[in-house]
C-alpha cells in the first residue's frame, strides 16, 4: 500500500537548526517517507509517529518520532493522520519510582509537621507567651470566628449585650471564678448563634452560643459548661491550639494552592471552633470544672444531666451537638459528672429564677 | 534545500511576521474541560491543565507560520511540586509558628506576625519566579530548537529586593530603572538555541511609557489643590467627614447640601484621575514591554513590537467586564438552583456546613456542597478569564510582534536539555504560577 500527501506548506525541522525544509510526503511499506530538497529521504515507521497534542489549529499539526526527541514534521494535509495507527498513544510517565518516592516524602513531611513538629513546638512555646500576647491572639481569633460565622456577609456575628443578661452572666462567672487561682481578665461572651456550643480562646476569652443557653433547662447546666471552658483557659489549651493552627494554616495553603486556599481556611476556622483537645485535656478540664462547681455549691451532676438529655433528644453522633458529642466517651463523662456530685450535700442553684430568666433573654 | 523564511524579503519593514491561530471557542472548551477535571480531582489535575493550556497557546503562536511548541510534562510538574512541598513545608510551618509566637509575645498583635511572614516569603517569591521562567523557557521550542535561561535565581532575587527598596525609597521615581534592570537580567541570560539574547537601550527610555501615570498624578494633585485650597468646593469653617457625606447624599438626591457648596461638579476630577491612574498602570506595564522588546537583539536577529497601550487597556476592561458578568449570571443561576433543590433553610443555615437546628442534610454533605460551589465559582472565573482576557491579550501581543532582521537564524544550532528536576514546583507551591 502506498499513498502520497500534499506537502504544500509542510516543513521538516531537523532538531538542530531553526530552518524549515520543504518536503514531499509518501507512505509506503509502513514507513512515512519524507523527501527533502537535497534528494535525501527520511524513513519514519508509521507506528512510531505521534501527533503533538492540544494544537490550537485544526488545519495543521506537528508530528514527532518516538525515537528522536528533537526532529519535528509540520503537516498541513489532514488525510495523513488516518495512516498513523498510534498517533495519539501516550508515553508512559518516566521515573515512576522517583515520583512515588517524592510523593511519599511530601506526604510524610507534611504529616510530620502537622502532627508532630508543630504541636510539639506549639506546646513548648505556649507557656512563654505573656498575658498581653495571649490576649491579642485571643482577640484576633475571636474576630475571625465572628466574621466566619456571620451569614449575612455584612457585619461580624452579633454579641449579646442585654444589660440584665450580662449582669446575670457576670454573677455566674464570678461565682465560678472565685477563691484561690481565680483568673485575671476572664471575659465571657454570648454570641447570637443557634449552635449548641461553647469554646475557649487564648487570653481568657470564653464564648457561649445562644443555642446552648436555649437548650439548658437550668442555669446550673450553663454553669457546668462554663466551668469546663474555664478549665481549658487555665491550662492554656486554646493558646496551644491557636499556635498549632498558625503553623498548620500555611502548610495547608501550600498544599492546595490558590485553587482551594480559601476552602482550607474555612475548614480550619471550623476546626478551631470545634477544637478537639486531647482526651487528657478534656478530662482535666472536666475535673477542674467539678471542683469549681463544688466551690460554688453547684452540683457537678448538671453537666451529666445536660449531656444525657441532649443525647436522648438528638441521638449520639448527631451533628447538632458537634462539639460535646464529638468528645470521646460521652457515656463516661456523664458517669463521671454524676460521680463527682456529693449525694449527701445540699446544692443550690447558681442563679435565682429572676437572674436565670435574664440570662435566657441576653440576646433579646 | 530552501528556507520558507527566505521567500520573504530578507529585512523588510514588516520582517518575519508572527501569526496567531486558534479559536476562542476551542480555548473555552479546553479550559472548561481541564478545569472541571481539576475540580473533581481536588486540584491534582491542575498540572495537566496548565500543561495543556500552555500547549494550546504555544501552538497558536506562529512566528513565520511555524508553531511554537511547549514540551513541559505534567508528571515532572507534579514531581517538582512534591519536592517544593518537602522543602517549603518546614519553612512555612515552623517559621510561621515562630514568627507568630514572637509577634504575640513581643508586639502583642497578630499583624506584625502576618507582615513578617509575608516579608519572609518575598525573596523566595522572586527566586521562584525566575525558576519558573527558566523552566518554561527550557520547555519551549520553535522549529525544533530549544529556548533556555541560564541559572541565576538567587542573583535575580537579591537584585529584585534591592531595586524594590530603591524604588520605594524614591517614591516610585526610579521604577523604570527597576523594570529595565530586572528585564535586562533575564533577557541577557536567555537563549534561543545557541544564540544569546541582549537587552539594549537605556532605562530612561521607559519614562515615555510612564507618561499617562505622571499626567494622572499631576491631574489628581492639581485637582486636590484647586478643590481644597485655592477655590474650595465646601465653603465652611468646620468640615467633618459626616457633614461631607451628608452633603454628598443631599446633592445626589437633588436637594440642598448642608454645607454651602460651590461648583460641586468639579469633584468629578477625582474619579477621572483615578481611572487615568489605572489606565496608566496598564499602559506602563505593556508599553515598557514594547519598548524593551524593540531593543532586544541577538546576532542577526531583531524584534519589533507594535503593541498598543489603549488596545491592551480595552482588552483588560472589556474582558474583565464580560468575565464578571458571565460569572455573576452563573452564580445567580447556581443559587436559584440550590434554592429550589435544597430549600431556603438549607441556604441560610447550611452556609457554614453544619450547625443550624433545622437542617436535615448531614454536616459532611453540606460542607461538600459549599466546597463544590466555591470551587465551581473559582473554576468558572479561571475559564472566563482565560477566554476573555488571556486569549485576546496573547493574540494582540503576538500579532503586533515581528522579526525585522532574521538572517541570524541560519547560524543557530540546538542547545542542550536543561533537566531541571523540580520544574516550577516552588512557584506552584507559592501560588505565583497561576498565570499561563
Amino acid at each position: 500500500m502506498s499513498a502520497g500527501f500534499n506537502g504544500f506548506g509542510s516543513a521538516y525541522f531537523d532538531g538542530d537548526r531553526p530552518i524549515s525544509e520543504e518536503v514531499s510526503l509518501h507512505i509506503a511499506n509502513q514507513n512515512l517517507q519524507i523527501g527533502l530538497d537535497d534528494g535525501s529521504t527520511l524513513f519514519w515507521p508509521v507506528k512510531d509517529i505521534r501527533v503533538l497534542q492540544d494544537g490550537a489549529d485544526k488545519n495543521s499539526y506537528s508530528l514527532r518520532l518516538i525515537t528522536d526527541p528533537l526532529a519535528r514534521l509540520f503537516v498541513t494535509d489532514k488525510t495523513l493522520l488516518g495512516y498513523l495507527p498510534n498517533a495519539t498513544r501516550r508515553a508512559p510517565p518516566k521515573g515512576r519510582g522517583r515520583l512515588a518516592a517524592w510523593a511519599v516524602a511530601a506526604v510524610a513531611a507534611v504529616a510530620l509537621q502537622v502532627t508532630v513538629l508543630v504541636p510539639l513546638l506549639a506546646d513548648r512555646l505556649a507557656v512563654f507567651i505573656p498575658p498581653a500576647g495571649e490576649r491579642a491572639l485571643g482577640e484576633a481569633t475571636f474576630e475571625q470566628i465572628r466574621n466566619a460565622l456571620d451569614e449575612t456577609g455584612m457585619a461580624p456575628l452579633a454579641m449579646c449585650e442585654n444589660p440584665a443578661g450580662v449582669r446575670a452572666l457576670a454573677q455566674m462567672t464570678a461565682a465560678l471564678n472565685a477563691g484561690e487561682g481565680a483568673l485575671e481578665g476572664l471575659s465571657v461572651t454570648v454570641l447570637d448563634h443557634e449552635m449548641i456550643n461553647a469554646f475557649a480562646l487564648p487570653g481568657g476569652f470564653v464564648v457561649i452560643f445562644k443555642g446552648l443557653i436555649d437548650q439548658a433547662k437550668t442555669p446550673d447546666e450553663v454553669a457546668a459548661v462554663l466551668a469546663h471552658e474555664i478549665g481549658h483557659v487555665v491550662s492554656r489549651d486554646p493558646t496551644r491550639h491557636a499556635l498549632r493552627s498558625a503553623g498548620s494554616i500555611g502548610i495547608l495553603g501550600l498544599l492546595f494552592g490558590d485553587f482551594a486556599g480559601g476552602a482550607a481556611v474555612l475548614f480550619l476556622t471550623e476546626r478551631l471552633i470545634s477544637a478537639t483537645y486531647s482526651q487528657q485535656a478534656e478530662t482535666d478540664a472536666d475535673t477542674f470544672g467539678y471542683a469549681r462547681l463544688e466551690a460554688a455549691n453547684v452540683s457537678p451532676a448538671a453537666l451529666g444531666t445536660m449531656f444525657e438529655r441532649l443525647r436522648d433528644e438528638h441521638g449520639e453522633g448527631n451533628e447538632l451537638l458537634n462539639h460535646f458529642l464529638s468528645h470521646p466517651s460521652l457515656g463516661d463523662r456523664i458517669e463521671n459528672a454524676r460521680a463527682a456530685a456529693d449525694a449527701t450535700r445540699d446544692y443550690a442553684a447558681i442563679l435565682d429564677d429572676a437572674a436565670w430568666a435574664d440570662l435566657q433573654a441576653i440576646c433579646d | 534545500m530552501t528556507d520558507a523564511t527566505l521567500t520573504y524579503p530578507a529585512s523588510g519593514p514588516e520582517g518575519l511576521p508572527v501569526q496567531f491561530v486558534g479559536k476562542r471557542s476551542a480555548l473555552f472548551w479546553l479550559a472548561l474541560k481541564t478545569g472541571f477535571l481539576t475540580v473533581i480531582t481536588l486540584g491534582f489535575y491542575r498540572f495537566w491543565m496548565k500543561t495543556r493550556l500552555r500547549r494550546w497557546f504555544w501552538s497558536a503562536i506562529r512566528p513565520g507560520g511555524h508553531p511554537m511548541e511547549y514540551v513541559g510534562d505534567p508528571w515532572e510538574k507534579l514531581l517538582g511540586f512534591f519536592i517544593a512541598v518537602v522543602v517549603l513545608t518546614f519553612y512555612i510551618g515552623v517559621v510561621n509558628l515562630m514568627v507568630m509566637f514572637v509577634s504575640f509575645s513581643v508586639f502583642a498583635s497578630a499583624s506584625v506576625g502576618y507582615l513578617a511572614s509575608a516579608i519572609g516569603v518575598i525573596p523566595i517569591w522572586f527566586y521562584a519566579r525566575y525558576r519558573a521562567r527558566r523552566y518554561v523557557l527550557a520547555r519551549t521550542r520553535w522549529r525544533g530548537v530549544r529556548f533556555g535561561l541560564e541559572k541565576g535565581a538567587w542573583g535575580y532575587a537579591w537584585r529584585a529586593l534591592m531595586h524594590w527598596a530603591v524604588t520605594i525609597l524614591t517614591l516610585g521615581l526610579l521604577w523604570p530603572r527597576m523594570t529595565f534592570a530586572l528585564e535586562k537580567y533575564v533577557t541577557d541570560r536567555t537563549y534561543f538555541g545557541s544564540a544569546r539574547l541582549h537587552q539594549d537601550g537605556r532605562w530612561t527610555m521607559l519614562y515615555r511609557a510612564a507618561i499617562p501615570i505622571f499626567v494622572s498624578l499631576l491631574i489628581l494633585a492639581a485637582g486636590a489643590g484647586w478643590l481644597l485650597w485655592w477655590d474650595p468646593v465646601v465653603v465652611s469653617a468646620d468640615i467633618t467627614a459626616e457633614g461631607v457625606a451628608r452633603s454628598f447624599e443631599e446633592i445626589m438626591d437633588g436637594g440642598v447640601p448642608a454645607f454651602p457648596v460651590v461648583g460641586a461638579e468639579r469633584l468629578a476630577i477625582f474619579p477621572l484621575g483615578i481611572m487615568g491612574l489605572l489606565y496608566g498602570a496598564i499602559h506602563y506595564r505593556f508599553a515598557s514591554k514594547r519598548l524593551m522588546a524593540n531593543h532586544k537583539t541577538s546576532e542577526g536577529i531583531s524584534l519589533q513590537s507594535r503593541l498598543s497601550g489603549p488596545r491592551v487597556a480595552s482588552i483588560y476592561v472589556l474582558g474583565s467586564f464580560i468575565a464578571y458578568l458571565a460569572l455573576l449570571v452563573g452564580i445567580v443561576g447556581l443559587v436559584i438552583f440550590a434554592f429550589v433543590t435544597l430549600g431556603p433553610s438549607a441556604m441560610m443555615d447550611g452556609a457554614f456546613g453544619d450547625f443550624g437546628a433545622d437542617v436535615d442534610i448531614p454536616c459532611g454533605m453540606a460542607l461538600a456542597l459549599v466546597a463544590v460551589f466555591y470551587l465551581s465559582v473559582f473554576l468558572m472565573w479561571n475559564v472566563l478569564y482565560s477566554t476573555f482576557v488571556t486569549f485576546p491579550l496573547m493574540r494582540h501581543m503576538t500579532k503586533t510582534l515581528s522579526l525585522p532582521q532574521r538572517y541570524g537564524l541560519q547560524v543557530i544550532s540546538q542547545r542542550d536539555r536543561d533537566e531541571f528536576t523540580e520544574a516550577e514546583g516552588f512557584a506552584e507551591a507559592l501560588d505565583l504560577g497561576a498565570a499561563i
